[in-house]
C-alpha cells in the first residue's frame, strides 16, 4: 500500500477564478489537519489567503469538523459562502 | 418522510405531483423561487447556478430530515436549477405534503433559510448585453463541458441531467421490477377484524371457569357477531373473525370436548388473538414511493387492493452496433473479422432492467448509416446506445451521429479506465451514450453510466459504491486515471471479499463471466494489498445484503 497520502481538492465559484482550475491533487506523507491542508494549498495558490476566513471545508461531501484529518483518498472541497435558492 | 431531491439543468416542470397518495395528506404547500430582473438596483438577465452536486444532494436531504424531526411531514420534493436561469423562470421548487398545513409551512420556511446557509450552491449574476432588453435570447448560456471529465463529474452530470420518466399506472402482473412512484397506504386495518390465531374456543378474557357451553361454531370465512356470557364459548378455527371484543382463545389441545360442552384443562396467559390493525393500520404507508417492486411488495399491494400502482414506465431503449469488421455470432468470421459480442452483452445486461430493447447494426459509412435510421422512430426512444466498432473510433462516428439527432454532448471522455471514450448526450428528456467498442469497456461503462441513467429514468437515485476488503493483492502499473477493475465478490468465508480479475486490455472478454463487481482503484495507485478496504460498484444481477 502506498504510504503517501493523495487527496483531491475541489474549488467552487470565485475560488475557481483564483486558482484557475476546478481541482488539484495534493500529495502528503501523512494525513493533514486543517492548518496543514491550508499550508499546502496556500503554497500553490497564495491568492486563496484572502478567502480563507470565509471558506468552509468539506471532506467527502460533508462539512468537515474543526479537528478533521484529511487523508488518503479523501475528496476535499473549498466552499465559499453559499447562495442557493 | 419521503424525500426527492433533484438538481437539473432544464426548466422546472409546469407542475409536480405531491409526494404522497390521495387521501393520505391534508396539506400540499408549494414554493417556486423566480429570478427577478433586478438585484440591488442592478439589471439582471439571468442567474447562473453552480453546485457541488453530490454534496448538495446530501446536504439538502440532511437538512430536511433534521427539520422534519420538529415539523414531521409526509413528503418533500426539492428541485433546484443548475446553469443559467433566465429572468422569469423558477430556480427552485419545493413541494411539501403533510397531515396539516402548519408543519408543512414551518418546514418550508425553515428549509429555505437553511438552504441559503449551508447547501453548496452558488449563484452569479449575468448582466444583459448593453442596449438589449433582458430576454431569454440575450443570454449566452455557459458552454457545455464537452471535454474529459472525472468519474465523479460524469456521475454527477448523469445524475442531474437524466430526469425520471412520467409515471404510468400498471397492472400488478406487469409491475415487477419497476419503481413505485407513489407511496401506497393501507386502505383499511390489517387484519380488518380480530382473528383467532389458533384452532380452539373463544371465551370472555376474564372467564376462568372450568366448564363452558359451546354456543356457536365459526369457520375461517364466517362472520357472525354476537356477545358472549360468562360460561359460554364459541368454537373457532385459525383465522376466524371473533364474534365480539374482550375475548381470548383457549387452544383445542387444552380442552376436552363433551358433546356441546367443553372442559378447560389449562388456562394460558396468551390471548391467541391477532388483533385488528396488528399487522398494519389504515393510512399507514405500505410501500414507499421509490421502492423497486419485488414479489413481496407486489403481494402487499395486492392484499391492499392496489391493483394499478403508479410506476415508472418501461423505457424504450435502442442499441446500435457499428463496425464493418463485425459479423453476427452465427457466422464464421473471415480473416480480419470478429464476431459481435456487444449486442449479446447489452441484451444480457438489460435483462435485469424492465425495458423494451430494439437492436440494429449500422454500417460504418456515416451517410449510409444515417439513411438506415428512422428519426421518427428514434424520437420515441428514451435511451439510445451506440456501440463503437473497434476499428471505428467511437468519437468519429457516435458523436456526429448523436449531434445530428439533436443531442447536446455533455461529455465525450471520462478519466476512467477502461472506458475513457464514453460520450454522454441529452436531448430534452432523451438520453444517449456512445459506448467505446471494446467489450470490457462496454461492461464498465454500462455499470457506472448506463445503469445510473436507467435508474434515474425510473426515478431512483442510482447505484452507489459499497466497501469490502480485497481477497488478494491488486497489482498494476500506476495509471493517471481512476480504474474500475472487474472483480468477483464472494461470500464463501462468511463475509464479502473481492477477488480482482486478471485483464490485460479493454478488449478482454474472458474475465466477464465471473465479474460481478467493479473495484474503484484510485488514480496513480499501483498496488493495493490483500485486506485493503476498497470501494466497489455491484454489477447487474448481483444481490447485495
Amino acid at each position: 500500500m502506498n504510504s503517501h497520502s493523495l487527496m483531491r481538492v475541489l474549488f467552487f465559484a470565485q475560488l475557481k477564478d483564483v486558482t484557475g482550475c476546478e481541482a488539484v491533487e495534493i500529495f502528503s506523507s501523512s494525513p493533514l489537519d486543517r492548518d496543514g491542508l491550508w499550508a499546502a494549498l496556500l503554497e500553490k495558490f497564495p491568492g486563496l489567503a484572502a478567502h480563507r476566513p470565509a471558506v468552509r471545508l468539506a471532506r467527502n461531501c460533508e462539512y468537515a469538523a474543526p479537528d478533521a484529518l484529511f487523508a488518503h483518498g479523501d475528496e476535499v472541497a473549498l466552499l465559499p459562502p453559499v447562495s442557493g435558492g | 418522510m419521503k424525500i426527492e431531491v433533484q438538481l437539473t439543468g432544464s426548466p422546472l416542470a409546469e407542475s409536480y405531483s405531491p409526494l404522497s397518495t390521495v387521501g393520505a395528506h391534508g396539506a400540499f404547500v408549494e414554493f417556486r423561487g423566480i429570478i427577478r430582473g433586478e438585484e440591488r438596483g442592478q439589471p439582471v438577465a439571468a442567474l447562473e447556478y453552480e453546485t457541488y452536486a453530490e454534496m448538495a444532494l446530501r446536504e439538502i436531504r440532511r437538512l430536511l430530515e433534521s427539520i422534519a424531526e420538529r415539523h414531521p411531514c409526509l413528503g418533500v420534493r426539492v428541485v433546484h436549477r443548475t446553469g443559467a436561469v433566465p429572468v422569469g423562470e423558477a430556480a427552485v421548487y419545493i413541494g411539501v405534503v403533510s397531515l396539516h398545513r402548519a408543519e408543512a409551512i414551518a418546514l418550508l420556511g425553515e428549509f429555505l433559510d437553511r438552504l441559503k446557509q449551508s447547501v453548496p450552491i452558488w449563484k452569479r449574476r449575468m448582466v444583459p448585453v448593453a442596449g438589449t432588453v433582458p430576454s431569454k435570447t440575450a443570454i449566452s448560456a455557459p458552454k457545455p463541458r464537452a471535454g474529459a471529465c472525472s468519474l465523479d463529474g460524469a456521475l454527477a452530470e448523469i445524475r442531474s441531467r437524466c430526469q425520471p420518466l412520467p409515471a404510468v399506472p400498471a397492472p400488478l402482473a406487469e409491475a415487477f421490477g419497476r419503481v413505485l412512484r407513489e407511496t401506497v397506504c393501507a386502505p383499511e386495518d390489517m387484519p380488518p377484524f380480530d382473528r383467532s390465531a389458533r384452532d380452539g374456543y373463544a371465551i370472555l378474557s376474564t372467564d376462568a371457569a372450568g366448564h363452558f357451553q359451546v354456543v356457536d361454531t365459526l369457520d375461517a370465512a364466517d362472520w357472525r357477531p354476537r356477545s358472549l356470557q360468562p360460561g359460554q364459548a364459541v368454537r373457532v378455527a385459525t383465522g376466524s373473525a371473533l364474534p365480539c371484543g374482550g375475548l381470548r382463545v383457549v387452544m383445542q389441545e387444552h380442552v376436552e370436548r363433551e358433546g356441546s360442552r367443553i372442559r378447560v384443562l389449562e388456562h394460558e396467559h396468551a390471548s391467541n388473538i391477532r388483533l385488528r390493525g396488528e399487522d398494519m393500520q389504515a393510512g399507514q404507508p405500505l410501500v414507499q414511493a421509490g421502492a423497486r417492486l419485488n414479489a413481496g411488495a407486489l403481494a402487499l399491494l395486492g392484499a391492499a387492493g392496489c391493483v394499478q400502482p403508479l410506476v415508472s414506465p418501461r423505457p424504450r431503449v435502442a442499441h446500435f452496433t457499428t463496425g464493418d469488421e463485425l459479423v453476427s455470432p452465427q457466422q464464421t468470421p473471415k480473416p480480419g473479422q470478429i464476431r459481435d459480442s456487444n449486442s449479446t452483452l447489452i441484451r444480457g445486461l438489460l435483462q435485469n432492467v424492465p425495458c423494451d430493447l430494439e437492436q440494429n447494426h449500422l454500417t460504418e459509412d456515416f451517410e449510409t448509416a444515417w439513411r438506415q435510421l428512422d428519426p421518427k422512430r428514434l424520437a420515441k426512444v428514451d435511451l439510445l446506445l451506440v456501440s463503437g466498432g473497434a476499428s471505428v473510433g467511437a468519437k468519429d462516428f457516435s458523436r456526429p451521429l448523436l449531434e445530428r439527432l439533436g443531442f447536446e454532448i455533455i461529455f465525450s471522455q471520462v478519466n476512467v479506465r477502461p472506458g475513457k471514450p464514453l460520450i454522454f448526450g441529452i436531448n430534452g428528456r432523451r438520453v444517449a451514450f456512445g459506448l467505446p467498442g471494446n467489450p470490457l469497456a462496454h461492461f464498465v461503462c454500462f455499470h457506472f453510466a448506463v445503469a445510473l441513467a436507467l435508474a434515474r429514468l425510473a426515478g431512483e437515485s442510482g447505484p452507489v459504491f459499497l466497501r469490502a476488503p480485497l481477497a488478494a493483492k491488486l497489482e498494476d502499473e500506476p495509471c493517471p486515471r481512476e480504474t474500475l477493475w472487474p472483480a468477483h465478490l464472494e461470500w464463501n468465508s462468511g463475509a464479502p471479499r473481492l477477488h480482482p480479475m486478471v485483464w490485460a486490455s479493454s478488449g478482454d472478454l474472458s474475465c466477464l463471466p465471473a465479474a460481478n463487481t467493479l473495484i474503484r482503484v484510485p488514480a496513480n495507485q499501483a498496488i493495493l494489498e490483500a485486506g485493503t478496504e476498497v470501494d466497489f460498484l455491484p454489477a447487474a444481477g448481483m444481490v447485495c445484503p
